[in-house]
């Protein structure tokens, strides 16, 4: 019973982590229809900020934090201008090589700039945890589902109570009219990739004291958060969230009690169940409101 | 000047080609190819590599190069995958000029570019530890650390007789390096009459080791013997597994002491001890390497960098003896090298075409690392 609560609980961390960086993807796949597969690279480079502001020139850490989001909006905002924009009148496929190679380029351009070697960022507690019974409560963990849920909480007011939330959501699901109504919609999606990229900063900044701090650290979050994207639905943010921590419980558990070397299959298994059955997701898309 | 007689002409052109390619067969550089993870999850160890080789093509161009040419490494980037070392080494194969090359450090990749290793029928030097790599038929294979059989020895033979624990753990990578490490440490403990309690395998990159480490906790054994490829999979692993309580000995690969894995981990790893080929307490010349290396890039080499260092000057000297660049001649010095003492120990190859027979046994005393004893086998 203990294990299965650990396990349980170490799920539910790793799958913050997935829902965190699918929050983004479905952001960004709300708004223009494309997956953007640079999102886990947002949280490699709000990682990599954290080590150069707080290790390597040794500001405090709120601070760095509060720097670090700062940068990663303006990253957003011109990850927009340069990888988006441009291409934003032509069909999705452009775009999503556009994203493809803008991801190749943010983790070679670190590795270029900061070198190869895998950096560690100390957490924001000073404990590493504390243990009841038998279950070891990470504190890493236990702040990563706790900015989670709040995240999502004030994602949730911003889109449905506020009139730029409205305004966003409108442009999500139906440009023209969006636009027909007076809505900027390229100053909506600007918003929406700016706060995706603070999203993927914040993914990075929780994430780097328990995965350390290397190039392709969001790559290997992204694959995983891309399959949450699919298993929750593209088309709703309550699906990002629900596809990661199910992802994150499943192959925990599943690693536990069945096999760890096919700890990543249980994930995929789960997607292709999903692609097979049910392929717009746990919540899917909302279709009718764009027919 | 203006030459009007075509024959004049094209005798110009002539003499003009025959000086150029005697120019470049006469070039005053001797082409090594090196494959060396420049990106990807390796690249960090790559960085070593590189250093540690270019430190041994300098010191030895300083010596006069190799049959009076100077030293050029050759270098491409292996991606730290498998297609990227078979079309890293593919591309330096591609080059005649080059007699030689310095492989990867990485059993997997140096399996990949085997067969074409086998078809281009020039010298390899090598860092994989997989055993089989000098077992399966391949005559250019030649490697410059002890094989995992040896590391597996050592680490049963230490855990058994000197720690005195017999209840074993066994962790691995299911990489070909940590899938054959596994077996060789499952044999040599055989040997020694313990059957583990535990086998566990997990995939590299894996972002949570907690099944892993309550696994290790269930199977209540007092030592564990690990074969982790990358470094932040083992501090991941080594933090969880002390969170969870786990008070288990350790007794791991060479990347349980890497500069990385020692950062990345930091207290996590304190007390385990690791066998390591390099070691710069080991011996004069390890010792006197590491002086060099820290000289020329400001920081403390690690097995990464001694292996590649060593291969470049035992490469240069079988070829100096060979005073060739045959294949099979060099091929042949290779397997003559008895005796020279290079920075991870004293190289006398042997038919197989593995230089080193032993390993040294180093413990992480809160942080710093002290050696603690070199276990070398007869055969």
């Amino acid at each position: 019973m203990g294990i299965a609560l650990q396990l349980l609980f170490t799920g539910l961390g790793v799958g913050s982590i997935y829902a965190l960086v699918a929050l983004g993807f479905v952001l960004i796949y709300r708004a223009t229809n494309v997956v953007n597969f640079a999102q886990g690279d947002f949280a490699m480079l709000g990682a990599f900020a954290m080590v150069v502001l707080c290790i390597d020139i040794g500001i405090p850490y709120g601070v760095g934090i509060a720097i670090t989001i700062v940068a990663m909006a303006v990253i957003g905002a011109l990850f927009n201008l340069g990888v988006y924009y441009p291409l934003r009148h032509r069909s999705f496929l452009p775009v999503i090589i556009s994203t493809i190679g803008a991801s190749i380029l943010l983790e070679n351009g670190v590795l270029a700039a900061y070198g190869p070697r895998p950096q560690s960022l100390p957490g924001m507690f000073e404990t590493q945890g504390f243990s009841v019974g038998p279950v070891f409560f990470d504190s890493q963990y236990l702040l990563i589902v706790g900015v989670g849920i709040l995240l999502f909480g004030l994602q949730y007011l911003f889109f449905e109570h506020t009139i730029l939330g409205k305004k966003m959501q409108a442009t999500s699901q139906d440009k023209e009219m969006a636009s027909l109504l007076g809505i900027p919609v390229a100053t909506m999606i600007m918003l929406t990739f700016v706060y995706s990229a603070v999203l993927g900063g914040i993914a990075g900044i929780l994430v780097a004291p328990i995965l350390f701090v290397s190039v392709s650290m969001g790559s290997s979050i992204a694959l995983k958060a891309f399959a949450a994207s699919i298993i929750g639905g593209f088309g709703d943010v309550r699906g990002a969230i629900v596809g990661g921590l199910a992802l994150g419980v499943v192959e925990t558990f599943g690693a536990a009690y069945i096999s760890v070397p096919y700890k990543d299959a249980f994930a995929f298994l789960v997607l292709f169940f999903f692609l097979l059955v049910r392929p717009q997701g746990i919540f899917g898309e909302k279709i009718s409101e764009k027919a | 000047m203006r030459i009007h007689s075509r024959g004049v002409r094209a005798a110009l052109v002539a003499v003009l080609v025959a000086a150029g390619s005697m120019l470049a067969s006469a070039a005053d550089v001797l082409k090594i190819g090196v494959v060396a993870p420049q990106t990807g999850p390796g690249a960090e160890s790559g960085r070593f590599q590189v250093q540690g080789a270019k430190l041994a093509a300098d010191e030895i161009n300083k010596a006069g190069g190799v049959l009076g040419r100077q030293l050029e490494l050759v270098i491409e980037d292996d991606q730290t995958t498998n297609p990227g070392a078979v079309l890293a080494f593919s591309k330096l194969a591609g080059d005649k000029d080059i007699p030689a090359f310095i492989g990867s450090i990485r059993s997997t990749q140096v399996h990949a570019m085997a067969p074409d290793i086998l078809k281009t029928g020039k010298p390899v030097m090598i860092g994989g530890t997989d055993p089989q790599l000098t077992h399966m038929g391949n005559s250019w294979l030649f490697r410059c650390r002890p094989n995992d059989t040896y590391s597996a020895r050592v680490i049963s033979d230490f855990g058994v007789n000197t720690l005195k624990l017999r209840k074993w753990a066994i962790v691995h990578s299911t990489d070909a390096f940590g899938t054959n490490g596994m077996k060789n440490l499952a044999e040599a403990l055989k040997k020694q009459g313990i059957d583990p309690v535990l086998v566990q395998g997990y995939t590299n990159n894996s972002q949570d080791f907690t099944p892993v480490a309550l696994a290790v906790k269930q199977s209540g054994a007092d030592v564990m013997g690990t074969y982790m490829t990358f470094e932040p999979d083992q501090g991941i692993f080594a933090k969880q597994l002390r969170q969870l309580g786990v008070k288990t000995g350790w007794v791991g690969s060479p990347t349980t002491v890497t500069t990385t894995a020692l950062k990345l981990a930091g207290p996590a790893l304190y007390g385990s001890y690791a066998v390591v080929d390099f070691n710069r307490d080991s011996s004069p010349e390890a010792k006197a390497f590491a002086a060099k290396y820290e000289a020329a890039y400001k920081s403390a080499p690690d097995i990464f960098a001694s292996w590649a260092y060593d291969a470049v000057h035992v490469l240069a000297l079988a070829i100096n003896n060979a005073k060739s660049l045959d294949p099979k001649a060099i091929r042949e010095a290779i397997l003559a090298v008895k005796g020279y003492k290079g920075a991870e120990g004293t190289y006398n190859f042997d038919q197989n075409g593995d230089g080193l027979h032993g390993y040294n046994i180093v413990k992480n005393d809160e942080g710093k690392i002290v050696f603690d004893k070199h276990i070398d086998f007869p055969d």
